[in-house]
């Protein structure tokens, strides 16, 4: 059994935009096979959450310096680009 | 057949919400093209949610009805009217009989609007097509007629629209996001306001260059101002104590103050942290339809230069944004306190402030001390739009079959029950009726025109790039 990963979805109010985006992702590391625990938190409270993250995905501007991997979630609300970004994420979880 | 009709009506009218908005849910979903199966779970989700909502709204309300009651009788502050905060707000948008239209009117809005080149904008933010919903429901409230505030909704998605346009290359330039433009109910609007307010700043020497360090005030207001949960704890304690200080002090019932103030505390801190859950279920439904619907427009929409219309929520982890926030709960909490003639007792949409001031950004530049300035001016005239508006939205809320507690306090919120749009609507619709849906028209056509004859000074006005 693989570890189970934890990724942070990050947005404004924790609420609303990263919901579509948990769900997403959600989704496709069910497909691929991945186990993985999702936080949706605000973007002011990244920083507490960061260190028990293996990945963070954001839609609003986040500090720099995480010590983790942060990823671009505007796509999944845009629509444009939005597989690339998932196929991004889930080889990210894969290598970590 | 008369008949039929009056029990099938009737049959309606008794269902609500809950149920009629997850059977028009599922047959718009797929007629946008979503799967059958997908489009049924997101429906019966979607009033799953609803009930949720109203069993935390009935809590919340229940809870602020009682230590508003006990205020007024104990200390003779009138404080009646309890800020249920936005996720109420959109639940009642949404549940009511605007709501059930409001995403095919506002998706129409906008499909023609882009074909005849008034927008760019492609508004792909369904979620917030409740705004539109919530000044239709006012409406609503207000005439008692049902296709003017459908009409009041349609136009609201058209003034967004161009406040979209109007800002998106401040936004795109100072939030670096290429390609985007935020046609959202609580942000967008205030850009009106705040033109004239930052241009005073800069006339005044000594104001002008003033600027705080966001590290440090996240650092000692962020644990606390920042924390919804720690927030609706603190002011549960602190409105129990105020509330019900009288049963300690003159009826010598300690026990009873105590156990009255821990239990508003802990049920104004689990409101805090429940509602948003709840809200969070409902936007869970409306991913399927939110996906197709935008398909649908990215298909129909032609190639030229487009923005994508998003949610404020995107901009307000900028660092600006969440200090200036963070500074303005205090002053927000003060100001309900101290302004004269105010009824309303601030809670839930205290963690609603950094939407209000995000689009003042890249108009301030980031001047943490400037968006605090401008958003104190901002609250100021939303309490008196908010005092004025209670009284509909308590009416909305109970005609979406919200329960309402025995004696209950007036209801608002932040957003959009502060925002000058929907009572500017309310005011014309009660005052002029179809004429002032006409002058609103006339309104939001003039305000094309002049923009489109002179597009960059109008955007460099609102804060975006002079080259």
């Amino acid at each position: 059994m693989e570890k189970t990963k934890t990724v942070i979805v990050a947005c404004g109010t924790a609420i609303a935009t990263s919901t579509v985006v948990a769900k997403s992702i959600e989704e496709a590391c069910k497909l691929a096979g991945i186990p993985v625990f999702i936080k949706q938190c605000k973007a002011a409270e990244v920083p507490s959450y960061a260190s028990s993250a293996d990945l963070i995905v954001t839609t609003t501007p986040l500090p720099a310096n995480l010590g983790v991997p942060v990823i671009q979630g505007l796509a999944f609300l845009t629509g444009i680009g939005k597989e690339q970004t998932l196929q991004q994420i889930v080889e990210t979880l894969k290598e970590g | 057949m008369d008949a039929f009709l009056t029990s099938l009506k009737g049959i309606i009218d008794a269902l609500g919400a809950t149920v009629l908005l997850p059977v028009l849910i599922f047959f718009f979903a797929l007629i946008l093209g979503a799967k059958p199966g997908r489009a049924f779970r997101s429906a019966v989700i979607i009033g799953v949610a609803f009930i949720g909502i109203n069993l935390i709204i009935g809590l919340m309300w229940g809870a602020l009805t009682d230590v508003a009651q006990a205020i007024v009788k104990n200390t003779g502050i009138t404080r009646d009217i309890v800020d249920v905060g936005w996720p109420s707000a959109a639940a009642i948008a949404f549940g009511s009989n605007v709501g059930l239209w409001v995403i095919p009117i506002a998706l129409l809005v906008n499909v023609v609007m882009l074909a005849l080149r008034l927008t760019k904008t492609l508004n792909v933010d369904i979620w917030n097509f409740w705004h539109f919903a919530f000044t239709g429901s006012l409406v609503v409230a207000v005439t008692g007629n049902l296709f003017m505030g459908i009409v009041a909704a349609a136009l609201v998605a058209g003034f967004m629209l161009f406040f979209a346009d109007w800002t998106a290359p401040a936004v795109q330039k100072f939030y670096n996001l290429p390609g985007i433009s935020i046609p959202h109910g609580t942000s967008a609007g205030y850009v009106p306001l705040a033109i004239p307010l930052n241009w005073l700043i800069d006339k005044i020497p000594g104001l002008k260059k003033w600027d705080a360090d966001p590290e440090t005030i996240q650092k000692k207001l962020g644990p606390t101002a920042g924390d919804p949960m720690i927030l609706g704890l603190i002011i549960g304690i602190v409105l129990g104590v105020i509330g019900f200080l009288k049963m300690g002090t003159v009826d010598g019932n300690w026990q009873g103050f105590i156990v009255n103030v821990l239990k508003l505390g802990i049920n104004l801190a689990a409101v805090m942290v429940l509602l948003p859950r709840m809200v969070s279920i409902l936007m869970e439904g409306l991913i399927p339809i939110s996906e197709a619907a935008r398909e649908f427009m990215q298909k129909r929409a032609s190639k030229r230069e487009i923005y994508i219309g998003l949610d404020s929520a995107i901009l307000i982890g900028h660092p600006a944004v969440i200090s200036a926030a963070l500074l303005l709960v205090p002053i927000a909490i003060l100001l309900s306190v101290i302004l004269p003639g105010n009824r309303i007792l601030l809670f839930a949409d205290l963690a609603v402030i950094p939407f209000v001031i995000a689009i003042f950004g890249p108009l301030t530049r980031g001047n943490i001390i400037r968006m605090v300035i401008i958003g104190t001016f901002t609250l100021i005239i939303g309490f008196y739009v908010g005092n004025a508006l209670a009284p509909l939205m308590t009416q909305a809320a109970a005609a979406a079959g919200f329960a309402m507690p025995e004696g209950a306090a007036l209801i608002i919120s932040i957003a959009d029950g502060f925002i000058w749009l929907p009572l500017f609507f309310v005011f014309l619709a009660q005052n002029l009726g179809w004429a002032g849906m006409g002058l609103l028209l006339v309104l939001l056509a003039a305000l094309l025109f002049f923009y489109s004859k002179n597009a960059k000074k109008w955007e460099v006005m609102a804060g975006g790039p002079t080259e």
